[in-house]
C-alpha cells in the first residue's frame, strides 16, 4: 500500500529468493554429480583452455566426472597450487625456483609432478597483400622471423624475407608486429625458442628494451618500436584479420589462424623445409622432446626442447612445445585421495582418448614418449590407482598397441613435405591455415609449386611483371577510396580491399577549387532567403 | 502524506491552471471562496510542448535541405569523404539552416531555444542510436545461439567447445548471477541507503569523512576489488572461490556507487519539507521515515538500479574471485560458480565460432535479465513522490471534487473556522464544476 | 508535545531525543563506520600490499616511465599519464551528451517516450564491459582510424593531436591510429554516459516546479528557463554524475584491456598508437606477476585512488557551494 511496504516487501523477496536457493543448493549438487568422482578444480594457461574445455565435457558425460577449469593465466595457476585453492594447475612454464626479479622462489609445500598434456606450435599469422591479393603462402626462417620480433627487420620488403621468399614480389609496407599484451604461456614459448637458438639477438633486445641479459623467456613480451599490443589470443588475431591489420604478424595458437580464416607463415626447420604448424609436423617435433630426470636439478622433470628445435626429421615444425598439468603426489591442503581417484582418471584420459581430438581443436597429440612420461607422474598421484598408464590399452592417435617410443605409427605415417617446401627457389602457391584453399600467384623471381603436387610446375615460373611492379609502388586511390571499407575480414576469399590512405596531406590547387565549388553551392542554397527578406525589409521601409 | 499531496498538486498543475485567477482579496473577504474566471484577462496560450506546423516545417525543411546539400558535396563538388564526415557536415548544416529558417519568423530568444532543444534532442538521438548499436551488436553477433532454447534451459556441463549449438547452455550463468547480486543487493541497498542517510541527516565531521571515503571509492578500479576479495576472504578464509566471494567483490565495488547516487538525491529533497516536518513536532527517525525517504524514492531505486547495473555487468571483480565452472551450482559458499559476464568473457576468449556466438548470446541474456530486473525495479519503486498512477490520480481529483462539495454545501458563517481549503489537484473536469459550485455559494 | 499546563517549570530549549531517535542515530551512525570499515580495510590492505614496492622504488615511482617490476626499475608515470588521458577523452565525449541527454529526458520528453528513455538509460549502463571491448575493437577503431587520419591531418598543428614518429615525421597509415587513447576513450566515454546520464536526470527534475513556472511566466522560453533555473539548480547532479563517471572512466578495466596497446612511455600523441591504464594494467599482468610484481601492481592501483581521492573531495567542495547541495547541507 505504502510506498515503503512494497520498497520493504520487494527487498524481502529478494532476501527470501537468496535464502531460498542457498538452501536449495544443499541437495542439488548431490544428485547433480555422479557417486563415484569427487569434484575437482583447476586453474591456469589460457594456451590450453580450448583442449580442457572439451576434455572436461567428454568426462563430465562419459563418466559422470566434474572438473572445473578456469584460465587465469599460467603463473595464476602455479600460485593458486602454491597457496593451495586448487587441486591441479596448468602452466607452459614450470615452477621458477629461481625468479629474474629475486622474488621468492616459487616453492609448492607439498609434493608436485610435471604431466605432459597438449602439444601445439607457435604459428605465425599474418595478414599481406600483394597488389589487392592476399598473400597465403609466406615462408619465414627461424632467423627472420626472430629479428622481425626484435625489431631488426621493419619492412616486408627486407631482403632477407625476399630471400625466404623467392615466389613472392615483397610490397613496400611496414611490418607492424603484434604481440600479446597480457602474460601468456604462448609468449613464454615463443622467447624461450628465441632465446635458445638466437641467443645473441635475443639478447641484444633485452638491452633495448632494459631487460636483464642474459635473459630467458619471459611471459610479457616487451613493446618496442612498430609493434602492437593485444590482449590475448583473441585480441591478436582480431588485430590482424582487420582490413587496418595489413602488414601486421603476430604470434598465435593455430586453431585462431584456422577458424579467422588467415594464413599461417610456414618456418624454416633443421632439415631445410619450410613446415606449417599442423597438427603431425608438431607432434613428429616432440618425438625428439626430453625430459630432465635429474632428481637434484632444480628443473627435475621439465621440458628440454632443444631437440625439438633442431630436430631433423624433415617434417617438423620448429617452434612445438607443450603445456604442463601440474599434479600433487601428497595428500595436502584441499586435496585428498578421493581427488587423486579423479583426477588419476581424467589425467588419463586426457593423454589418450582425450589425445584423439587435440588436432580438430587446434593442437597437436601428444607423441608416445611423452605419453609415457605422462604414465610416469599418475603413477605419483595418491588414490590415482586405478587410472589405466598401460601404453598398449592407450586410444592415442600416435600409436598403436605395440608401438615404442623410437617405433610408432606417428613416425612412421605423418607425410613428407613437398618437394616446393624445401629451401630454395621454389616456392609452394598453396595456402595455410584459415586460407588453405588460396593459392598464390607467383609474383617473385622463383618459381611456384602446390604442397599437394609436390613438384614445382614450370607453368607457374611467371616471372612478375605488372603486378611485381604495382606492389612495389604506393598505391594511388582516388578520393572515394575512404568509402571502401572492404570485407576483407571474409574467410578464405583473397578479394582486394582498398585500405583507407590519405591521399596526401598535401592542399593543391584542385582541392582548394572544389572546396570554393562547396562552399558556393552552400551560400547559392543560403543567401536567396536572407537577401530576400533584407530586400524586402528595405523595400517594405522605402515604402513606408 | 500530506506534504506528498502538496507536492502531487503542485505537480499536476500545468502553467496554463494557475491563470485562473486567484485573486487574494477572495480568501480576504470571505475566508474560503472558490475562485472564478470570469472577468479575468488571460493573454493567449503559450505552447510549450507542441509543434506547431511551422516549426515541423523548420526541422523537416532543414533536414532534407542539409541531407541534400552534404550529399551534393560529397558525390561531386569538394573533395570530402567518409561516411563520419558525411554524418558530421550534414549535421552542422542541418543546424546551420535550422537557424536561418527559424531566425526568418521569430527572435533571438526563440532561436536561441530552438537551436538548444534541437542539440539536446541531437545529443539523445547520438548517444541512444550509439548505444542501440552496441546493443544490436551483442544481439547480432549471438543471433546464432539465441534461438536454441537450450541455450536458456541447460547447462555448460556436457558441452564442450566442438559441440553445436544445439548442445549446452548458460542456466548455471544466470542462476550464478541471480545469486551473486541478490547477495550483494541484500547488503548494499541497507547498508547503502543508510549510510547516505547518515550523510545527510547527521551530518558532522565524521559524515564529511565517510562521505570523502565513499567518493573516492567510487574509483576504485573494480579489479582491485577483486583483488581485495581475494586476498582477503580466499586467501585468508574460504581458500576457494565461490559465489559468496564474488558477492563481496560486487559489494564493495557497487557500495560507493549506490551510496554516492544515493546522497545526491537525498540532497536534492527539499529543506522546507524537512523543515515541515520537524515544525509539526515529528522526530528525526520519522522525518526521515515518512518525508526523506518517500520524496527521494524514485531516485533511491535509480541509485540501486545504478549499483545494480554496475554489479551485475563487471567482469573484474568476479574474474578473481567466483572462479569458472559449468556446473549448475546453487550453492554460494562451496565451489566456483560463475556468472555471466565473465562467462561471456571465457567464451569470447575460445577461437570457436561457435563458442564465441554463445558468448554475444550470454551478453544479449544478460541485458534482457537486466531489462527485467529493472522493470520490476521501477514498477515497484520508481515513481517519484508526486507521481501517481492514473487510477491514484483520479481518485485524488474524486476526492477533492467531494471535499468541494462538502464544503460548498455548509452555512457560510461555519466556514471561518473550516481549514483553508488545500490546493485539490485539478484536472479539467473538476474545474469545470468549479465555477457553477462558486456561483451557487456567491448568492 | 510539552506539558503547557505545568507553566512554573522553566522549559528546556534542548529537547532529549525520543528512543526511537537515539536508535536511529546509533544504526545510520553504524552504516557509516561499517561502509568507512569496508573501505577503509580496502585501502589499508592496498597500502600493505603496496609497502613493499613502494620501499623499493622510492619517490621514483610516480616519476619513471617503465614498468619492469622484475628488474626492479618501475614508476607510474606513463601509466598514470594514460589512465587519465583516456579518462579526459571519456569525459569530452560524455559529459556533453550526458547533459544533453539528462535534459532532453527531464525537460522535453513527456509520457511514455520519457519514462521509455528512462529505463533505456538504466539499461544501457549495464552493458557489459567486455561486450563495449569487442565492440570497439571490431566495430568502432575501424570506423574512428580515418576520423583520427582527418584530425591529425588537419589539427597537427595542435600538439596532442600530431602523429608522428620517432624521428617527427608524420604518420598516415591506418595502423599508426589503431589502439590509441582517443579510441579507447571514445568506447570508455560511451560506458560512462548512462551512469552519469541517470544521476543529472534525477537532478534536474528535482529543480524546483515554481521556479521553473516563474521563469517561464515572465516569458523566458524553455532553453532560458533550462539555463537560469534547471542547469544551476542541478549543478551539484552534474558534478555528481560527472566525477561517478570518472570513477567509472578511471576505473574501467576489460574493456580498456581489450582496445589498448599497452606501452610504458609517455605519449602526448593521443591518436596514436600506445597508451596505458593502471586498471588493465593490473588485469593485464596479475596473471603472471610474481609476488612483488603484484606488490607494484597495488601500489599503482593506490595512486590511483589516492588522486581520485583529491579530485573527489575538490568536487565534492564545488557540490557542497552550489545550491541544490547546500540547500540541505
Amino acid at each position: 500500500m505504502t510506498p515503503h511496504t512494497r520498497l520493504i516487501r520487494f527487498i524481502g523477496i529478494l532476501f527470501a529468493a537468496t535464502v531460498f536457493a542457498g538452501a536449495a543448493a544443499a541437495g542439488a549438487p548431490q544428485s547433480a554429480r555422479a557417486a563415484t568422482y569427487t569434484p575437482i578444480s583447476g586453474t591456469g594457461s589460457t594456451w590450453s583452455q580450448n583442449a580442457l574445455d572439451q576434455w572436461r565435457k567428454n568426462v563430465a558425460a562419459n563418466y559422470g566426472m566434474t572438473v572445473n577449469y578456469s584460465g587465469t593465466g599460467s603463473s595464476a595457476g602455479r600460485r593458486d597450487f602454491i597457496a593451495g585453492t586448487v587441486d591441479f594447475a596448468v602452466s607452459e612454464i614450470p615452477f621458477q625456483t629461481a625468479p629474474e626479479d629475486g622474488s621468492a622462489p616459487e616453492k609448492p609445500a607439498s609434493g608436485f609432478a610435471y604431466m605432459p598434456i597438449v602439444a601445439g606450435g607457435t604459428s605465425f599469422m599474418y595478414n599481406l597483400k600483394i597488389g589487392g591479393k592476399r598473400v597465403s603462402n609466406l615462408r619465414l626462417g627461424g632467423e627472420t622471423i626472430t629479428k622481425i620480433f626484435t625489431g631488426k627487420i621493419t619492412n616486408w620488403n627486407d631482403p632477407q624475407i625476399a630471400a625466404d621468399n623467392p615466389g613472392l614480389a615483397m610490397p613496400n609496407k611496414a611490418i607492424v608486429p603484434v604481440v600479446r599484451s597480457d602474460g601468456s604461456g604462448s609468449t613464454a614459448q615463443f622467447t624461450l625458442w628465441m632465446s635458445k637458438q638466437f641467443p645473441t639477438l635475443w639478447n641484444s633486445f633485452c638491452t633495448l628494451v632494459n631487460r636483464a641479459t642474459p635473459c630467458g623467456l619471459t611471459s610479457q613480451y616487451p613493446t618496442y618500436g612498430n609493434a602492437k599490443a593485444q590482449s590475448g589470443s583473441l585480441g591478436v588475431a582480431g588485430y590482424v584479420s582487420q582490413d587496418y591489420g595489413e602488414g601486421a604478424i603476430t604470434y598465435v595458437e593455430y586453431s585462431y589462424a584456422l577458424k579467422s580464416g588467415f594464413p599461417v607463415a610456414k618456418v624454416l626447420n633443421a632439415a631445410g623445409y619450410y613446415i606449417e604448424p599442423t597438427a603431425p609436423s608438431v607432434a613428429v617435433a616432440l618425438l625428439k622432446a626430453a625430459i630432465n630426470t635429474t632428481p637434484s636439478s632444480p628443473q627435475y622433470l621439465t621440458q628440454i626442447l632443444d631437440g625439438v628445435y633442431n630436430n631433423a626429421d624433415p617434417r617438423t615444425y620448429p617452434l612445438s612445445s607443450y603445456s604442463y598439468m601440474i599434479v600433487p603426489t601428497a595428500v595436502a591442503g584441499i586435496f585428498n585421495t578421493a581427488k587423486g581417484n579423479t583426477l588419476g582418471a581424467f589425467t588419463s584420459y586426457m593423454l589418450c582418448e582425450g589425445q584423439q581430438q587435440a588436432a580438430a581443436l587446434g593442437y597437436s597429440p601428444l607423441p608416445m614418449n611423452l605419453v609415457l612420461a605422462g604414465f610416469d607422474q599418475i603413477k605419483r598421484i595418491p588414490g590415482a590407482g586405478s587410472a589405466n598408464v598401460d601404453p598398449n590399452a592407450c586410444n592415442n592417435p600416435t600409436f598403436k598397441k605395440g608401438d615404442s617410443p623410437t617405433n610408432n605409427q606417428l613416425a612412421v605415417t605423418a607425410p613428407q613435405p613437398a618437394a616446393c617446401d624445401k629451401q630454395g627457389p621454389n616456392q609452394c602457391t598453396t595456402g595455410t591455415a584459415g586460407a588453405a584453399k588460396t593459392t598464390t600467384a607467383i609474383t617473385g623471381t622463383g618459381t611456384g609449386g602446390s604442397a599437394t603436387g609436390g613438384v614445382a610446375s614450370a607453368g607457374a615460373a611467371a616471372t612478375t611483371t605488372t603486378a611485381a611492379a604495382g606492389a612495389g609502388d604506393a598505391p594511388a586511390y582516388d578520393a572515394n577510396g575512404a568509402l571502401v571499407s572492404g570485407a576483407a575480414a571474409s574467410a578464405g576469399s583473397a578479394v582486394s580491399s582498398t585500405p583507407f590512405t590519405l591521399a596526401s596531406a598535401t592542399f593543391g590547387a584542385q582541392q582548394a577549387t572544389m572546396l570554393a565549388a562547396g562552399g558556393l553551392l552552400v551560400l547559392a542554397v543560403i543567401l536567396p532567403p536572407v537577401l530576400s527578406r533584407r530586400l524586402r525589409r528595405s523595400g517594405s521601409a522605402n515604402g513606408k | 502524506m500530506s506534504t506528498t499531496l502538496d507536492l502531487a498538486s503542485a505537480r499536476n498543475f500545468g502553467p496554463d491552471d494557475r491563470l485562473d485567477g486567484l485573486e487574494e482579496s477572495d480568501f480576504a473577504a470571505s475566508g474560503t471562496s472558490i475562485p472564478s474566471v470570469e472577468g479575468v484577462e488571460t493573454g493567449p496560450r503559450r505552447n510549450l510542448r507542441k509543434a506547431t506546423l511551422d516549426e515541423k516545417f523548420n526541422v523537416i525543411g532543414a533536414a532534407v535541405a542539409a541531407v541534400a546539400l552534404t550529399t551534393l558535396l560529397f558525390g561531386w563538388f569538394t573533395p570530402l569523404t567518409g561516411v563520419v564526415g558525411w554524418v558530421i557536415v550534414a549535421f552542422l548544416l542541418f543546424l546551420g539552416l535550422y537557424v536561418l529558417l527559424v531566425a526568418l519568423r521569430s527572435d533571438r530568444q526563440e532561436v536561441k531555444d530552438r537551436v538548444m532543444t534541437a542539440l539536446l534532442v541531437s545529443a539523445g538521438v547520438a548517444l541512444f542510436s550509439a548505444l542501440v548499436f552496441v546493443v544490436a551488436y551483442a544481439l547480432i553477433r549471438g543471433r546464432e545461439a539465441l534461438p536454441h532454447l537450450n541455450f536458456f534451459t541447460q547447462t555448460m556441463e556436457l558441452a564442450g567447445p566442438l559441440d553445436p549449438l544445439s548442445l549446452g547452455g548458460i542456466v548455471h550463468a544466470i542462476v550464478g548471477s541471480l545469486i551473486q547480486i541478490g547477495i550483494a543487493l541484500v547488503i548494499t541497498i541497507p547498508l547503502g541507503i543508510t549510510t547516505a542517510v547518515f550523510l545527510n541527516e547527521i551530518g558532522g565531521r565524521f559524515a564529511r569523512f565517510v562521505r570523502t571515503i565513499a567518493d573516492a571509492m567510487t574509483a576504485l578500479p573494480s579489479i582491485v576489488a577483486g583483488l581485495f576479495v581475494y586476498a582477503a576472504i580466499i586467501q585468508l578464509i574460504t581458500h576457494q572461490r565461490s559465489g559468496f566471494a564474488a558477492a563481496m567483490a560486487i559489494t564493495v565495488m557497487m557500495l560507493p556507487i549506490v551510496i554516492r547516487a544515493s546522497d545526491v538525491v537525498l540532497r536534492l529533497v527539499p529543506g522546507n519539507l524537512r523543515e515541515a516536518s520537524y515544525a509539526l513536532g515529528s522526530t528525526r527517525w520519522s522525518t526521515v521515515w515518512h518525508v526523506v525517504l518517500p520524496t527521494a524514492r524514485s531516485g533511491l531505486v535509480t541509485a540501486v538500479i545504478l549499483g545494480t547495473a554496475r554489479g551485475i555487468g563487471e567482469t573484474s571483480p568476479v574474474l578473481l574471485t567466483s572462479g569458472v565452472t559449468a556446473v549448475l551450482n546453487f550453492n554460494p559458499f562451496s565451489g566456483p560458480m560463475i556468472s555471466l559476464p565473465l562467462q561471456v568473457f571465457d567464451f569470447v576468449k575460445s577461437p570457436e565460432p561457435n563458442m564465441v556466438a554463445r558468448g554475444f548470446g550470454t551478453a544479449a541474456v544478460l541485458l534482457l535479465l537486466v531489462l527485467g530486473l529493472f522493470t520490476v525495479a521501477r514498477l515497484i519503486g520508481g515513481r517519484g513522490p508526486g507521481q501517481l498512477s492514473d487510477r491514484q490520480r483520479r481518485a485524488a481529483v474524486a476526492a477533492s471534487a467531494g471535499d468541494l462539495q462538502r464544503m460548498s454545501a455548509r452555512p457560510l458563517d461555519e466556514r471561518v473556522e473550516a481549514p483553508a481549503l488545500p490546493i485539490a489537484p485539478q484536472s479539467p473536469a473538476p474545474s469545470s464544476t468549479a465555477p457553477t459550485s462558486s456561483e451557487e455559494t456567491s448568492q | 508535545m510539552s506539558k503547557i499546563d505545568a507553566p512554573p517549570v522553566r522549559r528546556s530549549l534542548v529537547s532529549a531525543p525520543s528512543r526511537s531517535d537515539s536508535a536511529f542515530k546509533a544504526v545510520t551512525f553504524t552504516a557509516g563506520v561499517t561502509t568507512v570499515g569496508i573501505m577503509l580495510a580496502v585501502g589499508l590492505f592496498l597500502s600493505i600490499r603496496a609497502g613493499a614496492a613502494l620501499k623499493v622504488s622510492g619517490f621514483s615511482f610516480l616519476i619513471e616511465q617503465q614498468w619492469s617490476p622484475d628488474t626492479r626499475v618501475f614508476g607510474i608515470a606513463a601509466i598514470l599519464f594514460g589512465t587519465i588521458s583516456i579518462a579526459i577523452i571519456a569525459m569530452c565525449v560524455a559529459v556533453p551528451l550526458a547533459i544533453g541527454t539528462a535534459l532532453l529526458i527531464s525537460e522535453v520528453a513527456v509520457g511514455r517516450l520519457k519514462s521509455f528513455l528512462v529505463s533505456m538509460v538504466d539499461l544501457m549502463a549495464a552493458v557489459p564491459s567486455v561486450v563495449y571491448g569487442l565492440w570497439g575493437l571490431f566495430f568502432l577503431q575501424a570506423n574512428v582510424i580515418p576520423v583520427s587520419q582527418w584530425i591529425s591531418t588537419y589539427f597537427a598543428w595542435i600538439p596532442f593531436f600530431r602523429v608522428s614518429d620517432a624521428s617527427g615525421q608524420s604518420l598516415t597509415e591506418a595502423s599508426a591510429f589503431t589502439s590509441s587513447a582517443f579510441i579507447a576513450g571514445i568506447v570508455v566515454g560511451l560506458m560512462v554516459v548512462p551512469t552519469q546520464t541517470s544521476v543529472m536526470r534525477e537532478a534536474f527534475s528535482q529543480a524546483p516546479i515554481g521556479e521553473r513556472e516563474g521563469a517561464l511566466a515572465l516569458g523566458s522560453t524553455r532553453w532560458g528557463m533550462i539555463r537560469t533555473v534547471v542547469i544551476p539548480f542541478g549543478r551539484g547532479g552534474i558534478i555528481g554524475g560527472t566525477m561517478l563517471g570518472l570513477g567509472r572512466a578511471l576505473g574501467e578495466t576489460i574493456a580498456v584491456y581489450m582496445i589498448i596497446s599497452p606501452i610504458f612511455t609517455i605519449n602526448w600523441q593521443l591518436l596514436k598508437t600506445g597508451t596505458n591504464s593502471v586498471s588493465a594494467l593490473i588485469a593485464l599482468r596479475y596473471g603472471e606477476a610474481s609476488d612483488f610484481g603484484l606488490s607494484a601492481l597495488m601500489a599503482a592501483g593506490l595512486v590511483l585512488f589516492i588522486i581520485t581521492l583529491i579530485v573527489n573531495f575538490t568536487a565534492s567542495t564545488i557540490v557542497a557551494r552550489s545550491r541544490s547541495g547546500a540547500e540541505t547541507g
